[in-house]
């Protein structure tokens, strides 16, 4: 089966300079990856080159084992959750249907799966409301929609968590969990918790990637004291749950 | 009123207006029967021309808010009212036997590029807009030099039209080019309404959603540029149209193109249909020029509908 995305040994930056080099990275479908490091440690340059939007200084990037095609193909291949995204004037269920990647009116099988999704997202009543009127959580909800509608074999998140209370991160996990399916993850997060329930993760650190393997392996005190400049301390749940972490002073 | 019934109130409302037109002259209302030379040489083409320029100008005005995600925009924020301005006034001032047109279009488009070389690099709607600002001032005080240095009461009388905007008695066959373009890159945009959609999301987005952006951003910013010159050269610099229609538009049938396209182009050919035919009536036998009747008239109908939006 083909890898729904593989990196070799990437070089990626900003302009000429390279932030991360000798990258290798491969995932599989359904799979779920965190990007760990410090501010400016190159998560988001990454995440960016990984979603197509940059030029790699170099090494390779294959998505499904080929190049990212245009139109709709594309966001079957591909789905991203920005940051931050200027919330427009496009009524909800307009933004999601925007996510299929149509060149035309949306036809009426269209129509009835953004219908369902938008209910999955509990969007339904907000569906005809304006992007620009939603709070943070339903416009989060209504961006991640927008990248799940085309069933995408690979989602990009950059700091999915941030901006939001932790009753809101855990909603929106719970969504996210409810929604994406069988789509394979790649994030970026500054939130170890979040990092910890992934199936793997990758630190970044130093230019490169200094450490990729489950989140038991790769988050240790030791690591995560050099990659971050901070002692972290780590409580693992007796009951087999993603561990917890506490930031004590280095 | 629903959607689907707006495009054809509206091209309703734009045919009765253009009726209304063809019957208002300098010297009182009359029935257009028996059909005369004046109606059919003098008056149809100009009130055919203010269609053409308030679609166009809606048109392109759509076009440079979704591509600089900026309500501000309008189709001359690159620059191009500074240089259309400048480029007819010194025709005016040097060659004023010659229709100044292609100076204005030149100037225009000058400009425009001129901006698009200033701000050239990785693609930034902060800097086009900056440089369009700039560029749009130097333009402007050029134009202000030329009127000031060269005093004629009749260049300056004549420069209004062209700095606000004039209709004048164009030929029937000198509408020909501008209004196959029209409609050539109309029915260009509508075909690519969603990509729009899409792009109006910033580059960014566009490019995850499957838009290929560079090329989808050069062409509908060459489309908005040279609709802009073409109205510039028939009419001069008609302001306001391209700002307000597009907005106008947006809050009748929303953001999607397919339907703010068509929508935005009656809408601007509305508006100068009746904004010239006040101007021709309102101080006959003088004339005012068309654009500062459509901010006079537009405007406060604009502020009020805001303020009910607000409400």
């Amino acid at each position: 089966m083909t890898r729904v995305l593989e990196a070799v040994g990437l070089a990626v930056g900003r302009g000429k300079t390279a932030v991360l080099s000798g990258v290798n990275l491969a995932v599989e479908a359904g799979e779920r990856l965190a990007l760990v490091g410090a501010n400016g440690a190159g998560k988001s340059t990454l995440l960016r080159a990984l979603a197509g939007l940059d030029p790699v200084l170099g090494g390779t990037i294959r998505w499904n084992g080929g190049s990212l095609p245009l139109g709709a193909e594309r966001v079957r291949t591909l789905g991203v959750l920005f940051q931050t995204e200027t919330p427009s004037r496009f009524s909800v269920r307009e933004l999601v249907t925007l996510g299929l990647g149509l060149d035309g009116p949306a036809s009426p099988p269209d129509r009835a799966r953004v219908d369902a999704l938008l209910e999955r997202a509990g969007l339904t009543a907000l569906a005809e409301r304006s992007c620009a009127q939603l709070s943070g959580g339903e416009a989060q909800r209504a961006l991640l929609s927008r990248a799940l509608i085309a069933d995408p074999r690979l989602l990009l998140l950059d700091e999915p968590t941030n901006h939001l209370d932790p009753a809101r991160q855990a909603t929106l996990l719970g969504w996210f969990d409810r929604l994406r399916g069988n789509t394979a993850v790649i994030l970026a997060t500054h939130d170890l918790a979040l990092a910890a329930t992934c199936d793997r993760v990758a630190l970044l650190d130093d230019g490169r990637v200094s450490h990729l393997g489950t989140a038991v392996e790769v988050l240790t005190p030791e690591n995560l004291t050099r990659t971050l400049g901070v002692g972290v301390r780590r409580l693992d749940d007796p009951n087999g749950g993603p561990p917890l972490f506490r930031v004590v002073s280095a | 009123m629903k959607r689907q019934a707006l495009v054809p109130a509206l091209g309703l409302s734009c045919a009765l207006v253009a009726a209304i037109a063809l019957c208002a002259g300098p010297s009182g209302w009359r029935l257009p029967w028996p059909v005369t030379d004046v109606i059919t040489e003098l008056r149809a083409p100009r009130v055919v021309l203010a269609a053409l320029v308030g679609a166009a100008l809606a048109v392109a005005g759509v076009a440079m808010q979704s591509l600089l995600q900026n309500d501000l925009a309008d189709p001359f924020v690159l620059g191009l009212s500074g240089g259309a301005s400048a480029g007819a006034v010194t025709s005016l001032a040097v060659a004023p036997g010659m229709p100044p047109g292609p100076a204005a279009a030149a100037g225009a488009l000058g400009a425009a590029v001129l901006v698009r070389w200033l701000a050239r690099g990785p693609y930034d709607p902060a800097r086009l807009l900056l440089a369009g600002v700039a560029v749009g001032s130097i333009g402007a005080s050029a134009t202000g030099l030329v009127l000031v240095l060269a005093p004629s009461s009749r260049l300056l009388r004549a420069s209004t039209y062209w700095l606000f905007g004039g209709l004048g008695t164009p030929a029937w066959s000198s509408l020909i080019a501008p209004a196959v373009f029209l409609f050539a890159a109309v029915a260009w945009m509508i075909a690519r309404a969603e990509r729009l959609d899409r792009l109006s999301l910033g580059p960014d987005v566009a490019a995850s959603l499957g838009v290929e952006v560079p090329a989808l951003q050069r062409t509908v910013l060459l489309l908005s540029v040279a609709l802009t010159a073409v109205t510039v050269s028939a009419a001069g610099v008609v302001g306001f149209v391209g700002l307000i229609a597009p907005h106008a538009a947006r809050r009748l049938i929303g953001q999607g193109h397919r339907g703010l396209i068509p929508v935005a182009a009656l809408g601007g050919a509305l508006v100068v249909m009746l904004a010239d035919t006040v101007a021709r009536t309102a101080f006959a036998p003088r004339e005012v020029p068309v654009g500062l009747v459509a901010a006079a008239v537009g405007g406060p109908f604009f502020l009020l509908q805001l303020q009910r939006g607000l409400r």
